[in-house]
């Protein structure tokens, strides 16, 4: 019970304005005191020291740094601006671009925080310099840096891997047409609205004096190094040479080698970058830690059990079952994190699952697909908070709440597609699957 | 007053020493990263050691971050009726915020983070792989050290709210991100 | 009657398989013998967040058991190393046999003694597999330089004859085996290694030699533990040992189901056995890292003692009867 009490004692305590982290660590420590003493708070160390030894989480500091290098040095402005005159007089060809970078950061790495925060400092400034949508803007980026969670590598396939029992391999490998699904639906999405709505997403102005052959050369010429950048990090990884964590920091120094390249290298420059770089992972890494303080008392006074029974309860049949289930793990993402959802909820249903013959493969896709969804709604959407981290002051809370909004309905849509329809994504409903 | 001011300076700069130490250790991680993954490629030679230091860096980036965000105002906030208050309501928010959650959640975690450093210290700590980094404790060290640190940033956020509310500061220049995007 | 609730901590995920039945068939065990007197509630790896914390929170009462494995609190207390399985040690039977009829659990005791805690065995998976390759070794030299996953003490011995131990997340091992960022992960035997996939992408499936019988560790707090009456300590005891055994037939038997399964979906992996000079270099450099570790401890000299001792006497029976008797098989087929 104290569990349900405690969301909603967070919630009206986040309106408030005081940080997001400090207030899921301050309701965590109201109601862990009350529930379970100041002994319950021995175990905030070993939870601090896994996110020390998460390796992977290093993605984070590395991709913000190259992020706010790229934005530092005008290359990330030069990537996209360019690539949205590619698009002539069509309208939304920044947002293109944006979702189009987003899915290949996307390709290298799993962590919604390093993508989401990158694409953000990448790409926020130079669609509101272009006069784009505030809502607009601040839902393509949450929603393309959000991309990094179902395109693999993925965090969330790793674990529900893990959870159930699936080699990682193949969960990769099914998950790689939704997520281009997905890419492309935003993509059709912008088209589409920007055809109804122009003024959401203004056409690039015309690169004056030069004929439309000579623009579209020049902006092939400047997108190739930022471009190279990325293709380097992503090439990185398919040949070995660097596990996805450790890409980023190529990214990193790639990032300093093109900013020496362009005569935009000061040491002043890496300073300040490095700087920036800190105070936003501090900002990520705060709600983390507010937020695992949080769960540790959720769980500790039974919340997790209680969900479990709850779950328990489901209907045993297997549509039914698995309609609830999609429903009971959308509405557990307004509030809970996806770790959480993964290790508390999924094994329950695994067995479940398992015994009304659904092929357990596309389970675990439809769950990840619903988890991605899970950083885009608000509340409690991780995404949304990390880009009103990195957002200047006139992006406020609610322009992001209803910017992803769209999104959010694109996702559902290729969730209860891949619901409705497995064999379009390659996938079978029923096992008759020959992995293990 | 008086005194206030000069509590609120002081504070102001024991956070950004901690935001200085977490810039170098960002840009060595960086490099270290970096390091790692050429001597691994171009001269196949792995140092289990050099890859641990990787991190110890990243914790400190941080960890060491956080009491600097905190002074700099850097942690988001939900802004729905924040942002278009006056000074004197977003300093009490932030006064009572303060006093209530972050001072006493870092003491809490400051107090067992100590005794998780010292088990460390008294075992005499190291990495259990080949090649490891000695002397665990002091990387868990930093976690009581971030509280510390976290705790004055806290108090820093009490004393700068307090000279708002005498109207000798105000918040306008401040805001989440500061408008890094 | 009163009721007594141990809380456990394990180092596992909620539904990793054969560890996490372990402990579960524990605590089912001491319920039902107990007739609900004896109450154990486990917390895996999801609920505390800390899968390397079992030693500190035992210790230290958070938790009032853990269920782990002794060789991870190498960094911490080097000579509970040896509890586990030591490369080139005793089979299952034979250490079962050290443990519970040798100096093995006295031994243990006075390791864990100055921590406050007891320590007892907690479930064998069996001899561990060599790991998966992707390059074929056939001399010392291909073992120069080669990138491999491989932790604690048999990282030690491999980077002595020239192995690269290298760190990699358990979430990008896949990727890094697969794209040759690493030429060799070692994991554990086949029923656990399917989970991650490993058969797919890597050539060589090589026999093991380092891990011949890895023990888990059941862990309790002595105030904990002193607290229950006579009759559940024994309680506990009985289901502790009997879920150990448990583990090491369930291993056995889930080893054999997954290997039949690899075998038929991948006819192409190839098994192999480190050829008689790498052993050997392996050997030598175990001894002398065995030597070195005596030399720093009288206590660690004598568990090494006490472990080659009762290696070489166990070993003689088994040379002559289990040996004997594959050996015989063998002839057949
Ligand atoms: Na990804
Ligand atoms: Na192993």
């Amino acid at each position: 019970m104290i569990g349900i009490i405690m969301f909603g004692v967070c919630l009206l305590m986040l309106l408030w304005g005081f940080p997001v982290a400090f207030t899921f660590g301050g309701v965590a420590l109201v109601f862990g005191l009350i529930s379970q003493g100041p002994e319950l708070f021995a175990f905030m160390p070993f939870r601090i020291m896994s996110v020390m030894q998460n390796t992977v989480m290093m993605a984070i500091p590395l991709f913000i740094f190259m992020g706010v290098v790229l934005q530092r040095t005008k290359l990330a402005e030069q990537l996209l601006t360019s690539m949205g005159r590619l698009f002539g007089g069509l309208p939304g060809g920044l947002a293109i671009s944006t979702i189009l970078v987003g899915a290949l950061l996307a390709a290298s790495t799993g962590v919604v925080g390093a993508s989401v925060v990158a694409m953000g400092l990448i790409s926020l400034p130079v669609m509101l310099a272009h006069n784009y949508d505030k809502r607009l803007s601040c839902g393509t980026i949450c929603a393309s840096g959000t991309l990094g969670q179902i395109v693999p590598p993925s965090i969330i396939l790793i674990i529900l891997g893990d959870v159930l029992g699936l080699p990682v391999g193949d969960l990769f490998k099914a998950a790689v047409i939704p997520g281009l699904v997905l890419v492309g639906l935003y993509i059709v999405y912008i088209l589409v609205l920007t055809r109804f709505k122009p003024q959401t997403a203004p056409a690039m102005p015309d690169d004056s004096g030069l004929s439309r052959k000579q623009e579209i050369v020049s902006a092939l010429f400047a997108i190739i190094p930022p471009l190279a950048l990325i293709v380097i990090v992503l090439g990185s990884i398919f040949t070995g040479i660097a596990t996805p964590t450790e890409s980023s920091a190529l990214g990193g120094v790639g990032a300093l080698v093109l900013a020496i390249a362009y005569r935009q290298f000061s040491f002043k420059m890496i300073w300040e970058a490095a700087h920036d770089t800190v105070k936003v992972t501090a900002m990520v890494f705060a709600i983390l830690i507010g937020a695992t303080a949080f769960s540790m008392v959720f769980s500790y006074s039974g919340g997790d059990y209680l969900l479990e029974e709850w779950i328990m309860q489901l209907p045993g049949e297997k549509w039914g079952f698995l309609i609830l289930a999609m429903v009971v793990i959308l509405v557990l993402g307004f509030f809970i994190d996806f770790v959480e959802i993964s290790f508390i909820v999924v094994p329950i249903l695994a067995p479940i699952a398992e015994s009304l013959g659904i092929n357990m493969l596309w389970f675990a896709i439809l769950i990840a697909m619903n988890l991605q969804t899970s950083f885009l709604t608000p509340p409690f959407g991780f995404s949304l908070f990390y880009l009103k981290g990195v957002s200047p002051p006139s992006v406020t809370t609610m322009d992001i709440y209803k910017g992803v909004l769209p999104f959010i309905v694109l996702q559902a849509l290729v969730l209860l597609a891949i619901f409705i329809f497995p064999e379009w994504f390659g996938m079978s409903a029923s096992s008759g699957y020959s992995g293990y | 007053m008086r005194w206030i001011v000069k509590l609120d300076n002081g504070l102001a700069r024991i956070s950004r020493a901690c935001g200085w130490v977490a810039c170098v250790a960002m840009i060595l991680m960086l490099f270290n990263v970096f390091y790692d993954v050429i001597t691994r490629y171009i001269f196949n030679d792995v140092s289990i050691g050099m890859q641990e230091l990787e991190w110890h860096l990243y914790s400190m980036v941080f960890l060491l971050g956080i009491p600097y965000a905190l002074q700099t105002d850097g942690h988001v906030r939900v802004d729905v009726f924040y942002a278009s208050r006056s000074n004197a309501f977003k300093a009490w928010v932030n006064l009572i915020g303060a006093a209530a959650f972050v001072i006493p959640f870092a003491i809490l975690i400051g107090t067992y983070g100590y005794s998780f450093a010292v088990e460390s210290y008294n075992l005499n700590e190291s990495s259990g792989d080949p090649g490891g980094l000695p002397y665990r404790w002091i990387i868990k060290a930093v976690i009581p050290l971030s509280a510390l640190f976290i705790a004055t940033s806290g108090l820093g956020m009490v004393t700068y709210a307090l000279r708002v509310l005498k109207g000798e500061q105000s918040y306008d220049v401040e805001h989440s991100g500061g408008g890094l995007a | 009657e009163e009721t007594f609730t141990l809380r456990l901590a394990e180092t596992w995920g909620p539904n990793f398989p054969i560890f996490g039945d372990t402990t579960k068939s524990m605590a089912r065990m001491a319920e039902e013998m107990s007739n609900g007197r004896l109450q154990i509630r486990i917390d895996s790896s999801n609920r505390h967040k800390a899968p390397f914390g079992i030693f500190d929170m035992v210790k230290a009462g958070q938790y009032d058991m853990g269920h782990s494995a002794s060789y991870y609190w190498k960094g911490k207390v080097p000579n509970t190393l040896f509890f586990t399985s030591m490369p080139f040690g005793m089979t299952a039977q034979e250490q079962y046999a050290w443990f519970y009829y040798g100096d093995g659990m006295d031994l243990m005791q006075e390791v864990y003694e100055p921590h406050n805690m007891l320590s007892f065995p907690g479930g064998n998976t069996g001899i561990q597999m060599g790991g998966w390759f992707n390059k074929e070794i056939n001399s010392l030299d291909d073992l120069q330089g080669l990138k491999m996953r491989i932790p604690g003490f048999a990282g030690e011995v491999f980077a002595e004859v020239g192995v690269n131990p290298t760190n990699i997340a358990p979430g990008e091992l896949y990727t890094a085996l697969e794209r040759g960022t690493i030429d060799a992960v070692e994991w554990v035997g086949p029923a656990l290694d399917l989970r991650l996939g490993f058969q797919q992408i890597a050539d060589y499936y090589y026999t093991g030699w380092h891990e011949p019988a890895t023990e888990l560790q059941f862990l309790i707090n002595k105030d904990s533990w002193e607290k229950l009456p006579a009759d559940l300590q024994q309680i506990l005891q009985i289901a502790m040992r009997t879920a150990s055994y448990d583990m090491l037939i369930m291993s056995m038997h889930e080893n054999a189901n997954a290997w039949a399964s690899i075998q038929s979906d991948f006819p192409d992996l190839q098994v192999r056995t480190f050829p008689d000079d790498v052993i050997q270099a392996m050997y030598d450099a175990n001894s002398k890292l065995l030597q070195e570790a005596a030399e720093r401890d009288d206590l660690a000299r004598r568990i090494v003692d006490s472990q080659a001792e009762y290696l070489s006497n166990a070993r003689a029976y088994t040379n002559i009867s289990d040996r004997a008797y594959l050996n015989t098989m063998a002839e057949l087929e």
